[in-house]
């Protein structure tokens, strides 16, 4: 396994640092925190011509036709940025299972439109008990001739406000079994009986909503996947989507170590620079030991997913849980060692702080995830 | 006998019991009743409201003789209050900050007429005040400080800028640190000052925290003039009053705002809600207090609790029996207090992230949010423990420098001699 970047991807690691520090600042992520979609349609038209949206699409949907780890450069820099765009949404939790199980009719409609910034769209998965299992997926999809009748409230819902589509996870069938009676299927937006209702959330940039579907009408053309198959493409959109986090993750968290050590070397106290005080020093010294040993854990969850081994799921729970925690770790520290500075709003320290709490806490939190592990090693030993 | 003790303890339990319940607002602890949030007129007015009702019922104002307002009782009983409102919760103080230091401060280096003006108003809670130490390039290191009084005449002007200055809105007065001397070697330059905040060239500002709050803000001295006579302690021993300041602070879990100020009480009740939280809050439907990894922590979090509250009456015995042979370190035991508090604390609030899962994310204000956004809310301000009163690296070298007796760091050592 390859654990360093190749030439292009070198190349798209500092074309993406580039232009997110010319594009999209932190004055400009600032302002799309009050902001009503939270994007500027302007970035994502940029980010289109740029051929980030359709970075994994093959080329016949508009896309670039790169791979799982081409895109985990990218989130890993817009995880460094806190980019104020739904990309994550878009790709991670709406694009890939269209390209990965969508008809061809589905892919042919969808993913150009992806690719070419006209399009964004997220996931409507959790409910009101707010965990990652079947069994909270309540909602329900009524079939009526060829069309399906959905009613439910999403939580938790990523960028919905931006949206133009969700994909929705409603139970199609009353079994025991909710594994096997759930369906995805393509809701358009602007559809009568959806309603969009903010949530007042800790990070501000990567906003969330509730989302009320009421007997909303779908043609039973827009399923994505099989007919009670929804489970299974949930699951493997969770693993993509935790991995991309990983990613992110790292980026911020190398911007949270870099951002401390160039205080801590800046910052006068008692007469000398507080980077020189050993208290100081070993704690900067434990947060790149512990990045540097979550980032190989999350350069192997990506690989693993991008080669579809059968053990990805395990090597991406291990790197959630682990880069959720050493995240939480580093802006912890990262707070701390700002002093009264690092505890205001003006800085830009807290922002990190409070992804890495939403990172560690969507898609399944560490504790859960080591639950899993768990499992799953005792599974490795039958 | 001690069953006699007992019974009469428990009777004053109950008798508290009631008059909590007849005299905290109405609705108090149920659901419906909408708590005050953020630093409002209305919540400082509120606090203003119970704590004049608690002293005046003689629940508040322990520890000061009585020509300075203070209460006195038993210890068992003042035990017993403070428990029954910490299981309660009560409103909160209106400025904690009078109780916490500046009280403390006036007993230790007050003139009379201070003690008998000033004191009487704190325990009675009408009067709040604030601590004007940090400026922008003096926080840990607070000898550093660089705003400035000259003497005319009866009066001192002051100019200059402090910052992270909390309960600075309603303060009424606030304890200044300032340099009166530019000669003088550091730690005797620098002189404290009582002022107050109506005063003309004296000017406030919020400043936004990470929780989206002002509980903090900015102070800027235009030419203010302070009376001679509100100087406290000598001239020029203005460093050994705020070492008192930030001792009485940092030893907060021994002393009286326990059961006065809203942070406290979380602490101070917490697991009683953390276990609460635990068996409402289902994953996979199951209740997290079922769960052995959640049963654990709790548990961890009730001994640190006890660990953190046993610590006050330890040291109190400590001081007793070896006082004069501790001597000096005494004084800085209180920063291991502090310290815990402060990383107890933040355990705590990663376990309730870490309870709350996907609904870690809803804060105060929105849809959904649990307990109106009170838990998620500690998890942003629990940060701030580590920072303010001193940070916990500070405290750790006074415990290892000042107490363990380890030589001190090098650098640090020639800042000293400068
Ligand atoms: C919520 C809150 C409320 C506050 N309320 C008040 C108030 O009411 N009144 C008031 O006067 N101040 C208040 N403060 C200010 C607080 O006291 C200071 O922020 C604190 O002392 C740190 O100072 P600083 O911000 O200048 O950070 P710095 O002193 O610059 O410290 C930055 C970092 O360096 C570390 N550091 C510094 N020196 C050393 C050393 N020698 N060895 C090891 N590490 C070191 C610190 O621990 C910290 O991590 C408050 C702060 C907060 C966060």
């Amino acid at each position: 396994m390859e654990f360093g970047l190749s030439e292009e991807q070198d190349m798209l690691k500092t074309m993406a640092r580039d232009f997110l520090t010319k594009e999209c600042p932190k004055a400009h992520v600032r302002k799309m925190m009050d902001d009503e979609i939270g994007y500027a349609p302007a970035l994502w038209k940029k980010m289109a011509d740029l051929g980030w949206q359709g970075l994994v699409f093959p080329e016949e949907f508009g896309g670039s036709a790169m791979n799982f780890r081409d895109l985990a450069v990218l989130s890993e820099e817009m995880g460094r940025a806190l980019i104020a765009a739904p990309f994550f949404s878009t790709v991670m939790l709406f694009g890939l299972p269209i390209l990965q199980h969508g008809s061809d009719h589905l892919k042919r409609e969808f993913l150009p439109k992806i690719a070419n910034g006209e399009m964004v769209g997220t996931l409507a998965l959790l409910e009101a008990d707010g965990d990652f299992w079947a069994d909270g997926i309540r909602a329900k999809a009524l079939k009526r001739g060829n069309h399906y009748l959905i009613s439910g409230a999403k939580m938790f819902v990523t960028d919905a406000k931006a949206a133009d589509y969700f994909l929705v996870a409603a139970r199609t069938q009353a079994t025991d079994d909710p594994e096997n009676n759930i369906t995805l299927f393509l809701v358009d937006a602007k559809e009568w009986g959806v309603y969009v209702g903010k949530l007042k959330t800790m990070d501000m940039i990567r906003k969330q909503y509730e989302v009320t579907f009421s007997n909303v009408n779908v043609p039973a053309s827009h399923i994505v996947g099989e007919l009670n198959g929804g489970w299974q493409i949930i699951k493997q959109i969770a693993v993509q989507a935790n991995a991309q986090l990983c990613a992110e993750m790292i980026g911020g968290g190398d911007w949270v170590l870099e951002t401390t050590v160039a205080y801590c070397k800046d910052r006068v106290a008692y007469g000398a620079p507080i980077g020189s005080y050993q208290g100081l020093k070993h704690r900067l010294a434990d947060m790149y030991m512990e990045l540097e040993h979550a980032r190989p854990l999350m350069i192997r969850a990506v690989e693993y997913v991008r080669e579809a081994r059968t053990d990805a799921e395990l090597a991406v729970s291990m790197a959630k849980s682990y880069c959720a925690d050493v995240y939480e770790m580093l802006t912890n520290n990262g707070v701390q060692l700002h002093g009264g500075i690092g505890f205001t709003w003006d800085h830009d320290m807290h922002l990190y702080f409070k992804r890495a709490r939403w990172s560690a806490n969507s898609f399944g939190n560490p504790t859960y995830h080591r639950d899993l592990i768990a499992s799953q090693l005792e599974k490795q030993l039958l | 006998m001690a069953d006699e003790k007992t019974a009469k303890l428990e009777a004053f339990r109950k008798e508290v019991r009631a008059w909590l319940r007849a005299n905290l607002p109405k609705g108090w602890g149920t659901p419906e009743y909408k708590v005050l949030e953020g630093f409002t007129q209305e919540r400082h007015d509120l606090g203003k409201w119970w704590t004049k009702k608690c002293y005046e019922a003689g629940y508040t104002g322990f520890g000061y003789p009585k020509e300075y307002g203070g209460i006195e009782r038993p210890r068992e009983e003042i035990m017993v209050i403070r428990e029954e409102m910490a299981r309660t919760g009560t409103p909160g103080a209106p400025s904690s900050l009078g109780l916490l230091l500046a009280a403390p401060t006036l007993m230790a280096h007050g003139q009379e007429w201070q003690k008998k003006r000033f004191i009487p108003k704190i325990m009675s809670g009408e009067e709040s005040w604030c601590e004007g130490f940090s400026e922008p390039n003096a926080g840990s290191d607070l000898a550093n400080v660089q705003t400035y009084a000259v003497r005319d005449g009866d009066e001192w002007v002051v100019k200059g800028q402090k910052c992270w200055t909390s309960m600075w809105k309603f303060a009424d007065f606030g304890i200044l640190i300032v340099k009166t001397d530019l000669k003088a070697p550091r730690h005797r330059n620098l002189t404290a000052f009582i002022f107050d905040t109506t005063s003309k060239g004296f000017e406030r500002r919020p400043l936004r925290q990470m929780t989206d709050e002002s509980e903090f803000g900015e102070l800027f001295f235009d030419d203010m003039r302070i009376p001679h006579a509100n100087m406290m302690g000598e001239q020029g021993r203005g460093w050994y009053v705020a070492m008192t300041t930030l001792t009485a602070e940092r030893s907060m879990g021994g002393e009286q705002v326990v059961s006065q100020q809203g942070g406290e009480i979380r602490l101070g009740s917490g697991v009683d809600n953390l276990i609460e939280l635990a068996r409402a809050r289902k994953r996979f439907g199951k209740a997290l207090w079922d769960d052995p990894v959640y049963r654990q922590k709790i548990a961890q979090a009730a001994i640190e609790e006890d660990a953190y509250r046993s610590w006050g009456p330890a040291f109190r015995a400590k001081a007793r029996k070896g006082g004069a042979s501790l001597g000096a370190t005494l004084s800085f035991e209180a920063s291991v207090s502090k310290n815990y508090w402060a990383e107890s604390r933040q355990r705590r609030a990663m376990l309730i992230e870490d309870m709350l899962g996907s609904y870690s994310q809803l804060m105060s204000g929105s849809k959904h949010a649990v307990a109106e956004g009170s838990w998620v809310y500690e998890i942003l301000r629990s940060r701030g423990a580590s920072i303010e009163m001193g940070t916990t690296e500070i405290n750790r070298n006074i415990i290892a420098e000042r107490i363990l007796g380890l030589p001190r760091e090098d650098s640090a050592k020639k800042a000293q001699e400068k």
